[in-house]
């Protein structure tokens, strides 16, 4: 087993590595000069030279890579060129916020993908089934952000029952807060719902299947238990799943934000891009890389240790 | 004589198919005394798995009884609501079955299986239950039950893991035991191992036991009595010594002619011509006539009735 | 061929629906200039913002143009995105997968950990940091220029990638482990014909199935990212775009607006979908390729 995820973790630090070296070229490649933005339009080349200078910009392009992975790992991201605050400190204000929206999304898709997924299991009537089929294709093929934007209109616009956008930290109150990342939440758990409702149906009738189910049954387990005993073994894949969905969630929640105008990650992520705020640029997209890296490989860790034969194999 | 523990009555049991119901146990009837062991015997097909799982109300969705009664201890099984059939069911008569692999849960402790079985029959503390589920582990001969407890199927050998579940089944002490083909899937030497196991544990607790095998031979070592199905019917029924030594049935003497002898002169293996019949293809009479060398007319054309002679029952034109 | 006929003719009839909307939007998408009504970038001011009725049936937007035309054209962008991707990531995963199933060794090593590293990197994020960086501006190669939309197919495609490597992967170890690929090497078949001939059609089924489901996901990339302004340029229409502008009439009463480009969306995915739903059914019920989540 850690062999295994030695190489995953070390594939991933590889990427870390080269897509942050990709960023960098990237940014430092594109059209446009932080300097323009910040000094304004009639800077002259002098200034635009010594801001340049002051920044490191002038530097050959490998070790302003370097320096700045250096103090990445030192944990300074170094400071924005725009407001001249802390790279860090910036992320840190947007990322509770965006954070709010996809753990709640997230349990939400947990709750329900997974109620939904076992009672589609347990009850095999075909009516039933029929319209967890077509609810789950509807799921998958509805985007999030049109899904966000219809809410908008028919519960905030037409029936006025929660605000059309915005958003109110919890230190507003509870209900404000609940108020205004419903909406986005329930865009975005809606496809994942439908991901996880299949998934958790499709593995627990497997499961059921198996001959031990039977062996419990001829042992006069009472039913729930018998389901508890299929559902251990159905666990895994979904589990490996919801890890997998939790970090693409990160991703979507970008563009779920700039519907309901979110004051997230996405708003500072456009910012640092029309503004050329390379630091922050960078750093966002590498905590959202992180992010996602994270999940993929909590996902297969969970493979690995929710499967017992896996356990002792290795 | 006392009543049986078990009596099966006139047992029908059909698949829901294409064009209503086919049958595969057409009509058998036999009982089981308390502490005798009863084997049954026959092809694949013959019926005999799914008469015990019928019996043991475990039919899956397509599956069905469509007639007849099963009468354990004075209480008709058939007419018992399913939270009845749960308690009797690991408490009462308990089943293992033939592929010990994949009927283990692989997710929980061997130890966690069978303190499951005994909480859910009796209402004992967590360490009570412990404690009989170590019992039950060394009973069928698992040493150091304590600390195996804590192992994982997959860390048990295939004659362990049978072991384990025939622990399963007798934790709670059981006055029946229904054995489907439980040594099918295991080397021949475990196998011998998993039988005597069985016949140890009947003579300890005396337990009744039904042991259902394609191998005549295995289950002669320990049986009272051998049932011989064929075609979703009994066609012989007969003490052990009965059947070993004057098998009356043609079906049973070929069967027992199939073991090649390890004495005597070398000679071709004998086999029996044809093949079994198909569900929902059975000939309108005896369901060997096809395949029997001593078939004559009325073979073809009419069901013989099961006739008992002394202490065997025998169904046949022409016994032998 | 009788073997697909005889699986054609078991297929659900949600796969029948599916095909049949994946027809239309991309016979939509080719023949747009000949079946749309008005030209999708024909600003009319007097006309501007009027409901659906006779004249336009699906409405006009707030500069006058025809909703109707512009979702028949905004198909062109969603189904070159979505398809165009595929494509270079199916070159791409197909090639990295049989290569490191066939390869063995070292090679397999690398270039599996190098499918890896590209599975790591968010999509979207990616998407959105990379054409925000380089600019929404065309894309010059020598004296070829190619929209922005480009961009954004060669990166999906190159994250789409890992999917196709993964797949392709999985299977053709198998099949290169197989006694009888062994035997053809015996015969003296050349590598080649052992990898195009033997391994990669017992790939083809779960390839395709993997690559309908995610064409549906990479309409909704290509939405999204036009939606916030990186994707398809106006005056081009995409339904992102549309999208995008409708979000103005979500106060007043203009319903046709942020409707209709929606529902676009949402049947063209929801065909591709059933697509491969009802593909994976037929070809590859053994679940080869896996779940797909994005």
């Amino acid at each position: 087993m850690f062999r295994l995820l030695a190489g995953r973790f070390l594939a991933s630090l590889g990427t870390l590595f080269f897509v942050g070296l990709v960023l960098f070229a990237l940014t430092r490649a594109g059209p446009g000069s932080p300097a323009r933005i910040v000094l304004g339009a009639d800077a002259t080349s002098d200034q635009i030279a010594q801001f340049e200078q002051a920044n490191g910009l002038d530097r050959p392009f490998l070790e302003q890579y370097v320096v700045w992975l250096c103090d990445v790992l030192r944990g300074d991201l170094g400071k924005s060129f725009v407001t001249g605050r802390d790279v860090a400190g910036e992320i840190a204000d947007a990322l509770p916020v965006t954070l709010s929206i996809v753990l709640f999304a997230f349990a939400i898709a947990l709750v329900v993908g997974l109620g939904i997924g076992i009672s589609a299991a347990l009850r095999p009537g075909r009516l039933f089934a029929s319209v967890t089929r077509l609810g789950v294709v509807l799921g998958l093929s509805i985007p999030a952000f049109w899904l966000g934007i219809v809410l908008i209109r028919f519960v905030a616009v037409d029936l006025r029952w929660l605000p059309p956008g915005g958003y109110a930290p919890l230190s507003a109150g509870l209900t404000a807060h609940l108020q205004t990342i419903a909406m986005p939440a329930i865009s975005l758990a809606v496809y994942y719902i439908a991901v996880l409702a299949r998934m958790t149906a499709a593995s627990l009738q497997d499961a059921l299947r198996g001959d031990y189910v039977r062996t419990a049954r001829a042992m006069g387990l009472s039913s729930p238990r018998i389901v508890a005993y299929a559902l251990l073994n159905a666990l895994p894949p979904v589990v490996n799943l919801a890890a997998l969905s939790f970090g693409y969630m990160f991703g979507w929640a970008l563009i779920i934000e700039q519907v309901f105008n979110i004051p997230g990650l996405s708003r500072a992520l456009l910012n640092a891009i029309s503004q050329r705020d390379f630091l922050l640029l960078q750093g966002i997209v590498f905590l959202f890389t992180a992010i996602f890296v994270i999940a993929n490989l909590g996902a297969d860790l969970v493979n690995r240790v929710l499967d017992p034969r896996q356990r002792s194999a290795a | 004589m006392s009543a049986p523990l078990l009596k099966i009555e006139e047992l029908h049991v059909g698949f829901r198919g294409a064009d209503g119901i086919v049958e595969a146990v057409r009509g058998i009837d036999f009982s089981v005394a308390s502490g005798e062991v009863v084997g049954i015997v026959g092809e694949s097909g013959s019926g005999k798995s799914l008469s015990m799982l019928a019996v043991m109300r475990l039919l899956g969705a397509t599956a069905r009884i469509t007639g007849g009664r099963v009468v354990f201890d004075g209480e008709d099984l058939l007419a018992a609501s399913e939270a009845r059939m749960r308690e009797i069911r690991g408490r009462d008569i308990a089943m293992v079955f033939q592929d010990p692999q994949s009927s283990l849960n692989p997710a929980l402790s061997i130890g966690r299986q069978v303190i499951d079985v005994v909480r859910a029959h009796r209402p004992v503390s967590t360490s009570e239950a412990r404690r009989l589920a170590i019992q039950a582990l060394e009973r069928v001969g698992i040493g150091e039950a304590s600390r195996r407890l804590e192992a994982y199927p997959h860390e048990f050998s295939g004659g362990m893991r049978q072991r384990a579940l025939i622990a399963m089944a007798i934790a709670c002490r059981p006055r029946l035991l229904i054995a489907d083909e439980p040594t099918t899937a295991l080397d021949v030497t475990v196998q011998a191992q998993i039988v005597d196991l069985i016949a140890e544990l009947r003579r300890d607790l005396g337990l009744a036991v039904i042991f259902i095998s394609h191998n005549l031979q295995l289950v002669a070592e320990i049986v009272d009595r051998v049932v011989v199905m064929y075609g979703g019917k009994v066609v012989e029924d007969g003490s052990a010594a009965d059947i070993e030594h004057a098998a009356r049935h043609p079906y049973t003497r070929l069967l027992k002619a199939c073991v090649p002898s390890l004495q005597g002169p070398l000679g071709p293996l004998a086999a029996i011509e044809g093949a079994p019949p198909r569900l929902g293809r059975m000939p309108p009479g005896c369901p060997f006539a096809p395949r029997c060398p001593q078939a004559v007319g009325v073979c073809g054309r009419e069901m013989p009735a099961l006739v008992t002679d002394a202490a065997r029952r025998i169904a046949c034109w022409r016994p032998q | 061929m009788s073997r697909l006929a005889q699986l054609v003719r078991t297929a659900d009839w949600t796969g029948w629906l599916g095909a049949t909307i994946v027809l239309v939007m991309m016979g939509a998408a080719v023949a747009a200039p000949l079946i749309a009504p008005y030209d999708p970038v024909a600003i009319s001011i007097e006309h501007r913002l009027s409901a659906p009725g006779a004249e336009h049936w699906l409405g006009t937007d707030q500069a006058g143009r025809d909703v109707l035309s512009r979702i028949i054209y905004g198909a062109r962008a969603s189904l070159a995105v979505g398809i165009g991707a595929v494509i270079i990531g199916a070159l791409l995963g197909v090639s990295a997968g049989l290569f490191a199933a066939y390869a063995g060794g070292l090679g397999d090593q690398i270039t599996m950990r190098i499918v890896d590293g590209v599975a790591s990197i968010p999509l979207l994020v990616w998407a959105i940091a990379i054409v925000g960086v380089l600019g929404v501006g065309p894309v010059t190669i020598g004296s070829l220029q190619l929209p922005n939309e480009v961009k954004i197919v060669t990166l999906v495609g190159c994250l789409f990638s890992p999917v196709f490597a993964r797949v392709t992967y999985a299977v053709a170890k198998r099949i290169v482990g197989a006694d009888y690929v062994k035997a053809r090497y015996l015969q003296g078949a050349s590598h080649w014909q052992i990898v195009l001939g033997e391994v990669l059609p017992n790939c083809l089924s779960p390839i395709i199935v993997q690559a309908t489901l995610l064409v549906a996901i990479g309409i909704v990339i290509e939405a999204s990212i036009s939606f916030v302004g990186l994707g398809v340029q106006p005056p081009q229409p995409s339904w992102g775009t549309m999208l995008s502008d409708a979000r103005n009439a979500l106060y007043s009463g203009e319903w046709w607006l942020p409707v209709f480009p929606g529902l676009a969306i949402s049947v063209t995915v929801i065909g591709f979908n059933l697509l491969g739903d009802a593909v994976r059914d037929l070809f590859d019920p053994r679940n080869e390729a896996r779940t797909l989540v994005a």
